[in-house]
């Protein structure tokens, strides 16, 4: 079975009305940041935060959300309204991704980079990735992924539990991104 | 150090205890809290402070209406909302009401240094 002929299916992103609120995640275009928080708070605040708004007259970027919570979910919460969320899920469904289908989320994310070439991707449920395949195999589809994301002016965000990580495997995921820590106290 | 007089409303007293602890780290030492409408509106008008963090969703009285109270004892003084999730029609209505901006709660330091970095002046 080829890659486009599976259930998945993405909707086209649109952009979000915005909120008249001030951009507050300055995140550089054409990198990867790597969040380390558990819950993915700052990172779906930044994501939401910059789909709903434009800098310097600039069009409002679209983005594509993936994530082990139910997209229902995100929409109430979040407000999003015209992005795509896929969900990281064993069920059947148009919005639903198989944990184990890496091939069709390598070719998501890619596809929509290269349509999207100043979108932001915010990739959650690292975790649940890496507990249903082997952690190299992720972390190649993060370095491709990565590498196409250099080459344009998207942006992707990927919160991380660092309790569910080894040393080695938070550094190599970390090694081509930028990291951003949690502190302490944060509400 | 900042010498800047700040005020967080919100009902929840863990939520204003660790507001006031990044607000410290922040720099910003001058901070005074309220838990509701008629509190807000006592200690704003005791300390008159530049800005106010005003959570949207108060018990009785909303952060819509301390935002307005406060404008109209303080044209000058800035409204800052806050809200743990994004209801357009909310954030619209706290825009309206004279708020400069909105901050989605839980908050962290690098959004509330942005939003301080921009009306601290």
């Amino acid at each position: 079975m080829g890659l486009l002929s599976r259930k998945t299916k993405v909707s086209r992103p649109g952009r979000e009305n915005g909120l008249g609120i001030s951009r507050k995640y300055n995140f550089t275009q054409g990198r990867t940041y790597v969040v380390e928080e558990s819950p993915p708070d700052i990172s779906f605040d930044a994501f939401v935060n910059i789909v709903s708004t434009s800098v310097e007259g600039s069009k409002k970027p679209v983005g594509l959300a993936i994530s082990r919570q139910h997209p229902d979910l995100i929409r109430q919460k979040y407000g999003l309204e015209a992005t795509p969320i896929l969900w990281l899920a064993t069920r059947t469904g148009d919005e639903v991704i198989a944990p184990t289908n890496l091939g069709i989320l390598t070719h998501t994310l890619i596809k929509f980079v290269e349509e999207n070439p100043a979108g932001v991707i915010l990739l959650d449920g690292l975790e649940y990735l890496v507990s249903n395949n082997d952690f190299n195999k992720v972390l190649r589809i993060i370095d491709q992924v990565h590498d196409h994301i250099s080459q344009s002016k998207a942006t992707m965000i990927i919160p991380v539990d660092p309790r569910a990580f080894s040393q080695k495997e938070l550094a190599l995921l970390e090694r081509n991104t930028e990291k951003i820590a949690r502190t302490s106290g944060s509400t | 150090m900042s010498k800047l007089k700040i005020l967080v409303v919100d009902d929840s007293e863990a939520f204003r205890k660790v507001m006031i602890e990044l607000l410290i780290r922040a720099g910003f030492h001058e901070v005074v809290e309220a838990e509701d409408y008629d509190q807000a509106i006592a200690v704003f008008k005791q300390n008159r402070p530049r800005i106010s963090f005003v959570d949207m969703i108060l018990p009785g009285e909303s952060g819509v209406d301390v935002t307005k109270a406060i404008l109209k004892i303080d044209p000058k003084a800035v409204v800052i909302a806050m809200s743990s999730i994004i209801n357009k029609k909310l954030i619209r209505e706290s825009l309206d009401a004279g708020a400069k901006d909105f901050l989605l709660k839980p908050t962290n330091d690098i959004a509330l240094s942005s939003v301080l970095a921009m009306w601290s002046d």
